[in-house]
């Protein structure tokens, strides 16, 4: 336990230390709430009860979840690897386990910041104002980091090197964000493309935020929703455990 | 005796080919033992092996009377390893590598005396990748000391440094020597094993070729004295009339050697072929044998090709 805490401290400064990294991580999201609360976020979509930019806020949150949850799981993991640090770490008694869990509770906490900011500059700038279960709220969150960071995981086993690293990264984040219901509802997309994308963990995440901050509602009415982001999760994980590589 | 390691028939395969093959030997508490060989002959992948990096296909290996195979978890604990390549995190800085994995044993040195034995201590505050190559192979030993270890595996540890950060390494293994540490080093440089070793094991083709200190390896390969020369022509009759003769095969045409114990005798049969031939002599050397000679007699090549 002290060694998990120990080696994501030490992840943790590493990466604040990388300060490209760290602005855009943090600022990525935040540009783009503001670019489209600016362009739309005052106008309602049809059939929509709540304003656009109400619809944007959790959608833009669970793209910033993605970056880090994603992105930054995969090609951080896919570059260490390729600098040969878990070979070295292998020599120590350091066990992977323990490597593994302060990875994502590393990004974790990245994406707990990234949201409070996020929600932070909702309110600042558009009057977002959210509301219902807190708790539920971040058990939704929580659900769904594990689920990208999974993803992220699973992704590494299928990459074999940093260079085709981008192209198959950016085509799950681009899939999941455009189909996934971030800046647009799906209902707004062809029938069949939008009954396709609904199982979608970006879709469920996006869906279950909107309907605890704006509907109040309760762990029986988004527990399908988490069911299938849990689908998800175990679908990643005999992904990895096939062809996760170390090496 | 008192073996730290013991090695025996050690094996491993990569499809067909047999990197290591049958590799056995033992080293004892406070030698620094080097496996010398060319590129590509089976140092790493047996030093990798003992590491608990790589799987054997056959073979027993023994660290501090603990089976390494049975029992890699307790085996990390006692060693310490300089990997061929640099492998850490670029950002970190040197004094937080060395406290985070001396973190990670239950038993640990403070940096401070790491960095004071790698000569890194000004650098403490700087990140890896602003070190220079000699700095970082210096941090790269400096983590393999960081758990006080028992043995110690260096591979390769000056490979493509320039001779004054080669030289700061070899200091530091002398003063490992002198602390009667136990090192097992690879390395092709036929200086530094004669310089750091107290016994060498020469590994070719997956197999050990010899195994002693490095004077009697030179002793017993009988070499004495090495002539050298190129000739600015072909010469008939070279070979019928110096005993010994062996074409160097490294590109440049006309070059020979001879081993020989009669230097003055062959000297002046040499001198007299070439001036009756009117042939010139050029870059002649009469050199001492070294451990580079004893690996071209016992293979017909040279270590670096």
């Amino acid at each position: 336990m002290n060694m998990l805490i120990k080696q994501t401290r030490m992840q943790m400064r590493l990466f604040l230390r990388r300060k490209d990294e760290l602005f855009w991580t943090m600022a990525f999201p935040v540009l783009f709430i503001l670019l489209f609360g600016a362009i739309y976020g005052n106008s309602k979509w049809n059939g929509m009860t709540i304003r656009s930019i109400d619809y944007l806020l959790p959608g833009i949150i669970v793209m910033g979840a993605m970056v880090t949850g994603i992105m930054r799981t995969a090609t951080g993991f896919v570059q260490e690897r390729e600098q040969g640090i878990y070979r070295r770490l292998a020599l120590t008694p350091l066990n992977r386990t323990t490597l593994i869990g302060s990875q994502l509770l590393q990004h974790y906490l990245v994406i707990i910041a990234q949201t409070l900011l996020l929600i932070a500059v909702g309110g600042l700038a558009f009057k977002t104002h959210l509301t219902g279960n807190t708790t539920l709220f971040w058990l939704t969150m929580s659900m769904g980091a594990l689920c990208f960071m999974s993803i992220g995981f699973a992704l590494t086993g299928m990459i074999k090197t940093l260079r085709s690293a981008t192209p198959i990264i950016q085509i799950t984040y681009f899939g999941l964000m455009f189909l996934g219901g971030i800046f647009f509802p799906n209902s707004l997309l062809p029938k069949w493309l939008g009954n396709a994308a609904s199982i979608l963990p970006s879709t469920q995440l996006g869906d279950a935020l909107r309907a605890v901050v704006y509907n109040g509602a309760g762990i029986g009415d988004i527990w399908q929703k988490l069911a299938i982001m849990g689908a998800w999760i175990a679908a990643c994980l005999v992904i990895s455990i096939r062809f996760f590589r170390w090496e | 005796m008192n073996s730290i390691i013991e090695v025996s028939n050690l094996e491993k395969k990569y499809g067909d080919i047999n990197a290591v093959n049958g590799v056995s030997f033992s080293v004892e508490q406070g030698e620094v033992f080097g496996i010398l060989g060319p590129n590509g002959a089976g140092k790493t992948t047996t030093v990798e092996i003992i590491e608990g990096l790589r799987k054997p296909n056959a073979g027993s290996i023994k660290v501090c009377n603990i089976d390494a195979l049975k029992e890699p978890q307790r085996i990390k604990e006692l060693i310490g390893v300089q990997l061929q390549a640099t492998s850490l995190y670029d950002n970190i800085r040197v004094k937080e590598a060395l406290d985070l994995f001396g973190s990670y044993y239950q038993k640990s040195l403070p940096s401070e005396q790491i960095m004071e034995e790698v000569s890194l201590t000004e650098k403490k505050h700087s990140q890896v990748s602003k070190l220079s190559g000699g700095q970082k192979q210096r941090l790269s030993v400096g983590l393999a000391l960081v758990n006080d270890p028992e043995v110690i595996f260096l591979d390769e540890p000056t490979t493509g440094l320039d001779p004054q950060a080669r030289h700061n390494i070899w200091s530091i293994v002398e003063n490992l020597r002198e602390r009667g540490k136990t090192v097992v080093m690879t390395t092709h440089y036929m200086e530094e094993a004669e310089q750091l070793c107290h016994r060498l094991a020469i590994i070719d083709r997956g197999k050990i070729i010899a195994m002693d200190t490095p004077d009697n390896l030179i002793n017993k390969a009988d070499l004495s004295t090495l002539i050298e020369f190129s000739i600015s022509k072909e010469l008939d009759g070279l070979a019928k009339n110096i005993p010994g003769i062996c074409k160097v095969n490294n590109g440049s045409a006309r070059k020979y050697s001879v081993q020989t114990k009669a230097v003055s005798m062959i000297l002046k049969d040499l001198t007299n072929l070439c001036y009756d031939n009117h042939i010139e002599l050029e870059n002649i050397s009469v050199r001492q044998a070294t451990l580079e000679d004893v690996f071209l007699s016992m293979t017909g090549r040279k270590l670096r090709e």
